[in-house]
């Protein structure tokens, strides 16, 4: 009863007032012709009141006039009537929507940006930056890009080693963890020169310091090379202690290893060029797959299109993604030991790109060996280089 | 004298079946709820109403509500709900 009544409030209905002898009956042929008259009350020896739709009221008209009764409207009311009233007020109708619209337009726009960090200059800066960049206020808040902002950040800030952009309401609060920076060995400082990697050393050129190595010695990585403790030998035999601080070139034997794995049987993916397209919605976490036909391809890939809102994400997360699915043709070459051989040469050579600069290689040796179980050619390379292996480390 | 046979033999028909009486003799089903209000099913109209008493057509007669203050609820084509505060539910032959 509940639903039909709010229906009714919905909808619409009318408080009549029925004047007559036979007000039953006129109640009893609203029933029987499918009329829904509710909390009917007796007023007067010939007066009910009752409650009827809108559209039972025109057809009440009709019966009360079989019944010799006379209905009278006393009172109107639901959200129809509600609406009609106020399609008369058209100023007031556009007033409400020009309200709703300009609500909706100034929430839209950013009003605020705010950087929060315990560093006050760092927070100057990047606000500063980040107003340079286009995130002032202003804004519109929904094409807000926030990734391109964070990245900006990132990059340009190398002491911040976390940051988040975060839209509340209005406000873009922008969240900045500063990187505590390892300590930089200041000028003075006393410090060694120990070893970065393991090796043996070639030259040692001490320019401060007193070298504890000799070429030929074998380090471990740590080991201390160059020593910022110089001993002085004073006149009456005393040896003292003096820190300085270390500096030096240490050149040392170092070896590299390097090993690729290629496969005797290569697959290669090419793209036939048909493409199938199928959609998603997303509502909040939870997707819906629909697509036009099948995908009748043996083997394709996944690629997930621009996605596109269907409201502001403002208001929630509801969007359409288009996905699109290619078909791929894998084709298996038989590459044979000579083919997979050169394959982990080629691979091996572009490893070797990534070796540090000021490397000087004394010797360069491939060795390959075909591992039958896994139908792969094993590729190794191992390199021997001689390079400065001096970091600072502050003495203790 | 003939009608009343027939009716007991349609009644003895239907007890032997188990079938539900109201559906298949027509009779009206009143609900009483609590003092304050009464639900009829199968009704034949309202004859009467007023605050004190309202009187139903039924298919086996009367059915007149007595009480204070009644009010019918709502009226539909085969019920009626009375709220108020109910006296007597009474079947008058």
């Amino acid at each position: 009863m509940l639903i039909i009544k709010l229906w009714n409030c919905l909808r619409g209905y009318v408080i009549i007032k029925i004047v007559g002898r036979y007000g039953e009956r006129l109640i009893n042929q609203a029933a029987f012709h499918g009329l829904y008259l509710w909390d009917i009350r007796r007023l007067e020896e010939n007066t009910l009141l009752a409650k009827v739709s809108v559209r039972g009221f025109f057809k009440l008209r009709s019966l009360a006039r079989k019944t010799r009764c006379r209905i009278y409207i006393l009172q109107k009311r639901g959200l129809y009537f509600s609406l009609n009233r106020l399609r008369k007020r058209k100023v007031l109708l556009l007033g409400i929507i020009f309200f709703v619209a300009a609500i909706y337009m100034l929430s839209s726009i950013v009003w605020s940006v705010e950087v929060n960090t315990q560093n006050e200059t760092l927070k100057n800066s990047v606000l500063k930056d980040l107003e340079r960049w286009g995130l002032k206020p202003g804004i519109f808040k929904h094409n807000l890009d926030k990734k391109y902002f964070l990245d900006k950040i990132l990059l340009n800030y190398k002491n911040v080693s976390w940051a988040e952009i975060e839209i509340r309401g209005s406000r873009v609060i922008v969240e900045v963890v500063e990187r505590e920076m390892p300590p930089e060995v200041e000028e003075g400082t006393p410090c060694h020169i120990v070893a970065a990697k393991d090796g043996i050393i070639e030259e040692v050129l001490p320019l401060r310091g007193e070298a504890v190595v000799k070429p030929g010695d074998t380090v471990s990585k740590g080991d201390v090379l160059i020593s910022g403790s110089v001993s002085l030998a004073g006149g009456d035999g005393e040896e003292k202690k003096l820190l300085v601080r270390a500096k030096g070139i240490v050149k040392a034997r170092v070896w590299y290893r390097e090993s690729v794995e290629v496969p005797l049987v290569e697959s290669v993916k090419t793209y036939t060029g048909r493409v199938k397209k199928a959609y998603k919605i997303r509502l909040g976490n939870r997707e819906l797959y629909f697509q036009l036909g099948e995908v009748n391809f043996s083997s394709y890939e996944e690629e997930d299109l621009k996605v596109r809102y269907i409201i502001p994400p403002a208001f929630g997360s509801v969007s359409f993604n288009p996905v699109l699915y290619r078909e791929v043709k894998e084709e298996k070459r038989f590459l044979g030991v000579e083919g997979a051989s050169q394959e982990a040469n080629r691979r091996l050579a572009e490893k070797l790109k990534i070796l540090p600069g000021g490397v000087q290689i004394v010797q360069k040796k491939v060795e390959f060996t075909l591992n039958p179980e896994k139908q792969v050619v094993v590729g190794t390379l191992t390199l021997e280089v001689i390079e400065d292996i001096g970091i600072e480390k502050e003495i203790e | 004298m003939k009608r009343s046979q027939k009716e007991g033999l349609k009644s003895k028909f239907i007890e032997a079946l188990d079938l539900p009486k109201d559906v298949v003799l027509d009779l009206p089903r009143v609900t009483v709820t609590g003092k304050i209000g009464v639900l009829i099913e199968n009704h034949r109209g309202i004859i009467e109403y007023g605050p004190e008493k309202v009187s139903i057509n039924t298919s086996i007669g009367l059915l007149v509500i007595r009480g204070e203050g009644l009010f019918i609820k709502y009226v539909l084509a085969d019920e009626i709900f009375v709220e108020g505060k109910v006296r007597a539910v009474e079947f008058e032959e």
